[in-house]
């Protein structure tokens, strides 16, 4: 039978952003898959290098949507660890707090997300609502809903405001009732369960051979490979979590790793707000000079934290002056999402073919930075 | 961590020939390797257990007319990352390529080609255009290259009686 070239995005509801690959099918089986990236390249990294360290702040958070504190945190440790400047011990523990809230929100998303292709939309509508309610507190907290820009080099921006602690710990104790009729509704579902379960395999040798990590990392090596336990960055050395791990993974196996992730992050807060420092600073300076001018010291260094699909670092260079020299952006899915898109989408069927994306956490703006 | 990651540097002196090594942080290094030997050092450190490449980039050294590549490796067992640095002259850039060590650098290869115009030998597809589309300037991520310049060239001025600038004044942006 002849191939037919089919396009799945850009503009496509199983797609995550703006990505589009086009798949070569016989019949219903992909038979060769191209990524086309590129679609949301605003040249981030050039853009960098001509904006103050500062000012690069308010661009770093549109590199990843869904997940913008990732970006603050490797940018502000990056700099921190070439100015060899140690920041006050309760911005640590704030950090660590917006990073866990932000794993929850993504996370609740991804777990709706999975309703989407599989066509059980209930599942998208009740992960949107829960995570605006993560939301609401990211506003109280930092002032904007989306791109917080409340991480910066030398601490957090501001002191947390009242009372912030209490509504944390309300929202875990509802999340910790809500998340589980996901678990009722998306996963123990007879159609979803049958579309995941022993489908869109990745094998440990694919795992090293791509390299994927995060998720599908440790779905498949049944290693605790998470960047939080492996090199401990924040205070993530002070808090007891576990890293779900599985030898054997198919997209199930995948989402479930996800939900328990979820339970996890929630105790990660729980000791966060049990053990903050209630008296502190929360900033220092990185350098003399005035607030929005100051200088880094020439060096290179490599800053990597564990994002919810993976390592995701910057690659930073600095030569002394008030503007980086370099930064190159390691996007956590750009492995799965070129290398492993082209090689192992091939004998996929075209309706899991965004289930494949889904369960293997690509996310475009990324890979396109 | 420390001991684990000086006897790592210590093998690593041993075996290879390293031209200048750099300790960046208590989990992280960077060794500099001649253009010739990155391939025996890459093979090397993957089987004492750098087995991920994280990322392959490039920095722009122009004052030194040099181009200069990074090869970032990751140990997840002891949590250790390697920075692998090597000089490439800047004129007529091209190395070879390390898909065959590890199979995850065709796209990070094919990407540097895109942005600064460096070639790999071996792997045919860093030809390609990636990200960008009808790209007709030198590659965009190299320092001689003016985005202002470009962008006034292929776009038309558009007149405003209004100018904003930042008030800190005298970033030319």
């Amino acid at each position: 039978m002849k191939e037919v070239k089919l396009f799945l995005g850009p503009q496509h509801p199983g797609m995550h952003g703006n990505y589009s690959v086009q798949m070569y099918v016989d019949g219903d089986i992909v038979k060769k898959a191209r990524p086309t990236p590129g679609f949301l390249h605003r040249g981030f990294e050039k853009l960098m290098e001509r904006r103050l360290w500062m000012g690069n702040l308010a661009l770093i958070p549109r590199i990843c949507v869904v997940e913008p504190d990732i970006n603050e945190m490797v940018y502000a440790q990056g700099i921190e660890m070439l100015a060899k400047v140690e920041i006050p011990e309760k911005a640590h523990w704030i950090r660590m707090m917006i990073l866990e809230m932000a794993r929850l929100a993504i996370h609740i998303m991804g777990l709706g997300g999975i309703g989407g292709p599989t066509g059980l939309y209930t599942l998208t509508y009740w992960a949107i609502a829960q995570r605006d309610l993560i939301l609401d507190l990211f506003e109280e907290i930092t002032g904007a809903r989306v791109y917080h820009m409340y991480i910066v080099p030398g601490g957090v921006r501001k002191q947390l405001p009242d009372g912030i602690l209490e509504k944390l710990s309300e929202l875990l104790d509802e999340l910790e009732v809500k998340i589980p009729e996901y678990r009722e509704l998306g996963l123990k579902h007879p159609i979803i369960h049958k579309r995941l379960k022993d489908n869109i395999m990745l094998p440990e040798d694919v795992v090293w051979e791509v390299g994927i990590t995060g998720i599908g990392m440790r779905s498949a090596t049944n290693k605790e490979y998470d960047l939080r336990k492996v090199q401990p960055y924040a205070r993530y050395d002070q808090v007891e979590f576990d890293v779900p791990v599985a030898n054997y993974s198919d997209a199930l196996t995948r989402v479930n790793i996800k939900y328990k992730e979820i339970f996890q992050s929630i105790r990660i807060l729980r000791q966060v707000i049990e053990k903050m420092p209630k008296e502190g600073e929360v900033r220092t300076k990185i350098s003399t000079g005035s607030a929005l001018r100051w200088k880094v010291p020439a060096g290179m260094v490599y800053s990597a934290i564990e994002s919810s699909r993976g390592e995701y670092g910057y690659f930073i260079v600095s030569d002394g002056k008030e503007m980086p020299y370099r930064i190159a952006v390691r996007g956590a899915s750009y492995p799965q999402g070129l290398l492993g898109i082209e090689k192992y989408l091939v004998d996929c069927r075209i309706d899991d073919a965004s289930l494949w994306m889904d369960t293997m956490g690509v996310c475009s703006p990324e890979i396109d930075r | 961590m420390m001991n684990s990651m000086n006897n790592i540097m210590k093998q690593v002196d041993d075996v290879l020939n390293v031209l200048n090594k750099e300790v960046i942080s208590n989990r992280q290094f960077a060794i500099d390797i001649n253009k010739g030997d990155v391939h025996q050092a890459l093979t090397y450190l993957k089987s004492i257990g750098f087995t991920q490449l994280s990322i392959i980039t490039c920095v722009d050294l122009i004052a030194d007319n040099k181009f200069q590549l990074i090869y970032i490796l990751n140990n997840w067992e002891l949590g250790l990352f390697v920075i692998v640095r090597t000089d490439i002259d800047r004129d007529n850039p091209s190395y070879v390529t390390v898909v065959n060590i590890f199979p995850g650098a065709k796209y990070y290869e094919r990407e540097v080609h895109e942005f600064f115009g460096v070639t790999f030998e071996g792997n045919d597809s860093s030809f390609k255009p990636l990200l960008l589309e009808i790209w007709d300037d030198i590659p965009p991520l190299r320092k001689d290259f003016d985005p202002q310049v470009y962008s006034d060239r292929k776009f038309e001025k558009r007149d405003s009686d209004k100018i904003y600038r930042s008030k800190i004044g005298g970033v030319k942006l």
